[in-house]
């Protein structure tokens, strides 16, 4: 209940905080790029995998993030919106500065969205894990088994098909296991 | 990947545990809010309720509200002052400028609405109609008296907006329109004086 109340006061103060920004303050515009971009941020630089170009792509979504913010549904969620505006940059800039890899064939055989460890791993053995994935297989299990996403907000964050998704977290699922020598449920 | 920070040696047994916000080396506001002067927040074309927008749409009203008097002036004219009840003139052929006039309103023309013709014709007009507003029964007086108001208030704001914005379409249309509105007001009362009843 009193998390709940949490909640509700949290969403009310961040869509004031919308609103002013979107009248052109700057001040509450930094305030929601302070509560956000650790999220944004995280999310680049899993995509991408370079320090330097996550900056860039995190700079780039609050820029855009402030031109569209008119646009933005003060109903839905800032978080959500951000990282979708973040995913198109990431993807954009990756584009950009490498060749676009060829997507695997759909397949629905995946197991349900709780990717669990068999033993547990070191963080940083299972971020080098995940950073070491095919780009396609990464987002998709960043954005679903990191950031929760479901398979239909996956794929339409990405731009490809559901079933697509699938086959991609299906590939990330072997390769994690192969490189972590651990069975991923 | 470096940045995650969070990965002294822990151990996680889901995916779901490992940190979703990662802070960067540095602050990026700076280099952010460099950026921003260049750009300003787009509004959704639902709320483009600016000073400009919220000005011409109280002018809008006021022009409707000049019309809506003047079509219940005329009415009222045609229903309680005319033989018969019926308005003898239509009201677009009521708006029209006295035949020979040599005035079109089909279309605005700044220099048409300042024409000294035009003004004379219409000091005459209005001259005349308020010598027979006076013999008007009081409540009669009062309905003609208040729409005429409605429609002065309203040109008078429309060219003062005019002259500011001379070029605005809008303005320029809503000014037209409550020139005719005007005209067929006081043609109404002055049909209405002629058909004898009471005026």
């Amino acid at each position: 209940m009193a998390h709940a109340q949490a909640e509700e006061t949290r969403v009310e103060w961040e869509s004031a905080l919308v609103q002013r920004a979107r009248d052109g303050d700057r001040r509450a515009f930094e305030r929601l790029y302070r509560d956000h971009v650790g999220r944004v941020y995280g999310l680049c630089l899993r995509m991408t995998r370079d320090a330097q170009l996550a900056e860039d792509c995190t700079q780039d979504t609050f820029i855009n993030a402030w031109r569209a913010l008119g646009q933005f549904a003060t109903r839905s969620s800032l978080s959500t919106w951000l990282h979708r505006i973040a995913v198109n940059v990431s993807l954009a800039k990756r584009r950009k500065s490498g060749p676009v890899e060829p997507l695997p064939e759909e397949d629905d055989g995946v197991p349900g969205a709780e990717w669990t460890l068999e033993t547990p791993v070191e963080v940083q053995e299972i971020e080098d894990a995940i950073g070491a994935l095919p780009e396609g297989a990464r987002d998709a299990l960043v954005l679903h088994a990191l950031y929760g996403y479901s398979h239909p907000e996956a794929a339409h964050m990405l731009g490809i098909a559901e079933g697509t998704c699938k086959a991609q977290l299906h590939r990330a699922r072997r390769l994690l296991r192969e490189r972590l020598g651990v069975e991923v449920n | 990947m470096s940045g995650s920070g969070d990965s002294n040696g822990r151990k996680v047994g889901s995916l779901r545990e490992l940190p979703q916000s990662i802070a960067p080396a540095h602050d990026l506001w700076p280099a952010i809010e460099s950026r921003l002067p260049a750009v300003t927040p787009e509004r959704s074309p639902t709320e483009q309720v600016g000073p400009r927008h919220r000005r011409a749409a109280r002018l809008r009203w006021l022009a409707a509200a000049a019309m809506v008097a003047c079509l219940a002036t005329g009415v009222w004219i045609g229903r309680s002052l005319l033989p018969g009840g019926a308005t003898p003139t239509a009201p677009v052929a009521a708006a029209a400028p006295p035949a020979g006039s040599g005035l079109a309103l089909t279309a605005f023309d700044r220099t048409y609405v300042s024409d000294p013709r035009y003004e004379r014709q219409r000091a005459a007009l209005m001259h005349e109609v308020q010598e027979r507003l006076a013999a008007l029964p009081p409540p009669a007086r009062a309905k003609v008296s208040a729409s005429l108001a409605a429609i002065e208030k309203a040109k008078q704001d429309l060219e003062g907006e005019l002259g500011h914005d001379p070029g605005n379409a809008l303005l320029q249309e809503l000014l037209i329109n409550t020139y005719q509105d005007e005209m067929r007001v006081l043609t109404d009362v002055h049909e209405a004086s002629d058909a004898g009843r009471g005026i």
